[in-house]
């Protein structure tokens, strides 16, 4: 294993993973880093699989992948448009296999917050909202969230208000993999940079199987060749605050 | 009917207190001059309806000219992140979030659009939004199952920039219509900014392609680069240096003024051009 690589390369190759082939996979509005998974697992094991670009289009071909994820370019090559209206009524008649969405918090009971903390009406802190999760977490067969970040304020024991709630497959994260299990979070591996206290240091709740789970592959060769054909540029890096790409 | 105003006169029609719905999405093809102005005029108390706001509803909470917003998600995108303004204005009690789901705005225009009084929603089973935001809930009448409902929202106003509308006020949009085709058709009335005026023959030979008709139009702003500095595919992208312009200008205590008035010029010019 030659080739260096950290977490924003780590992150993309683990989302991609998870893509199954010949699935339907939605990406939202804010996704820079699933934008890039999803076309990395279509040029690697899963080139059946389609993707549906909040930006519009249905396995769109742009000349270059951009951070923004609404935009309108990710329709170029699509052979239809496929708007806001046309996503949320699929997603309700249980027509999307994989979504990828983002969070503010998440607690040990894999409960999301992305809305605020405090008082509603004057909260001390307000986060973006959640989009679409609220119906379409219950809604999705699988939903895999992410965040480029990983502290106790992010990862907490309870959240205060939840946005959302549902099939949470897995939860991507620049330190390890988590999944749910019985209606808790477990840990499904951690990656092969970090230790197991630098994930306890970093987690607001008590990880029962800490010792047991296992360290998540490193990025082969071939995987971070393609990666750096599908995203030469480095969107993936795009999300990180400073802190996580230093600490790798 | 020519329905072509200046954009000073069209923004006249917004009224202080009255509910607004804004095409586009977080910082795509915004009608970004029409909001400037709202907000150089001084409008006030406006509650703003809009699945994913970004550009405008940053704007706007620094000019302080919006008292509620329903929103689902309220970003700049990267790189540019979450949109400061409206988070300090929440933070601060001057602008009250009614927390939805972007689906649930989705449904309550909907609801207007159809003339019926609420809309079901799929999903939100576990979720906090519906008891927070007072969604309803009701027995199917055919199966008894329960399902959340919403109630018909219908805005005053839908401002949208199109790609190219006549003076009568069809309009085409290229790339994703967004949200804007059922905006179109939820509001009382529709105010459109455009890049270019076309004759009609352009829309009859392929009336298909027509995402707004002239029968909910009010007013057509002719308003070259008027989503600027956002998208307006694909004719423009984003542009990185007026938005960073932006962020920088409004981090000032005099920051939005100075920058209402640097982008007065481009924003009034459109009128001018089509003479």
């Amino acid at each position: 294993m030659s080739s260096s690589y950290g977490p924003p390369e780590m992150m993309a190759v683990a989302m991609a993973r998870l893509i199954r082939d010949g699935e339907l996979v939605f990406v939202g509005v804010n996704s820079p880093l699933p934008l890039v998974a999803v076309s990395l697992a279509r040029r690697l094991h899963a080139p059946s699989s389609t993707l549906l670009s909040i930006g519009g289009g249905i396995n769109p071909t742009p000349n270059k992948l951009g951070p923004a994820t609404s935009n309108a370019r990710l329709s170029v090559g699509s052979a239809s448009v496929f708007d806001n209206v046309d996503f949320y009524g699929l997603v309700a008649r249980g027509g999307v296999d994989t979504t990828f969405l983002g969070l503010a918090q998440v607690d040990e009971r894999a409960r999301v917050n992305s809305s605020f903390i405090g008082e509603r009406q004057r909260p001390a802190v307000r986060f973006p909202g959640g989009g679409g999760a609220a119906a379409i977490l219950p809604l999705s067969r699988r939903v895999i969230l992410w965040r480029a970040s990983h502290s106790p304020r992010i990862f907490v024991k309870e959240v205060p208000f939840v946005t959302s709630a549902g099939n949470i497959a897995r939860i991507v994260t620049p330190l390890c993999i988590f999944r749910k299990e019985k209606g808790q979070l477990v840990l499904d591996s951690l990656h092969p940079y970090v230790t197991r206290e630098r994930l306890v240091e970093s987690t607001g709740f008590a990880i029962k199987n800490l010792d047991g789970a296992p360290l998540t592959p490193p990025p082969t060769e071939g995987e971070l060749a393609e990666l750096m054909r599908v995203d030469p540029e480095g969107v993936r890096r795009v999300e990180f605050p400073a802190r996580e790409l230093s600490a790798a | 009917m020519n329905k072509q105003l200046a954009l000073e006169d069209a923004a006249r029609l917004i009224r202080d207190g009255q509910v607004i719905t804004i095409g586009g999405t977080l910082c795509q093809r915004v009608p970004a001059a029409f909001v400037r102005e709202i907000a150089r005029q001084g409008v006030r108390d406006l509650e703003l309806v809009k699945p994913s706001p970004g550009y405008d509803i940053d704007l706007l909470a620094a000019a302080g000219c919006v008292r509620r917003i329903r929103s689902g998600i309220v970003s700049l995108e990267q790189p540019y992140g979450m949109a400061p303004n409206f988070r300090r204005a929440v933070e601060e009690g001057r602008l009250e979030v009614i927390e939805n789901a972007c689906p649930t705005i989705m449904a309550s225009l909907q609801a207007a659009s159809f003339g019926v009084p609420f809309q079901p929603v799929a999903g939100l089973e576990g979720s906090d939004i519906p008891k927070v935001s007072g969604f309803g809930k009701v027995a199917d009448p055919f199966t008894g199952k329960e399902v959340y409902v919403v109630p018909a929202i219908r805005p005053d106003w839908a401002i949208i920039h199109v790609n190219e509308a006549d003076v009568r006020g069809n309009a085409r949009i290229y790339g994703s219509p967004v949200w804007d085709r059922l905006m179109s058709r939820a509001a009382q009335r529709c105010i459109l900014t455009t890049e270019k005026i076309l004759p009609t023959e352009h829309f009859a030979a392929q009336p298909e392609l027509t995402i707004i008709p002239e029968v909910f139009v009010e007013a057509v702003v002719l308003a070259r680069g008027g989503a600027w500095p956002t998208s307006s595919y694909p004719e423009y992208d984003v542009d990185d240096d007026g938005m960073w312009n932006y962020l920088e200008r409004l981090r000032a205590p005099e920051g939005l003024a100075r920058y209402l008035e640097e982008s007065k010029s481009h924003d009034r010019s459109g009128i001018e051009v089509a003479a």
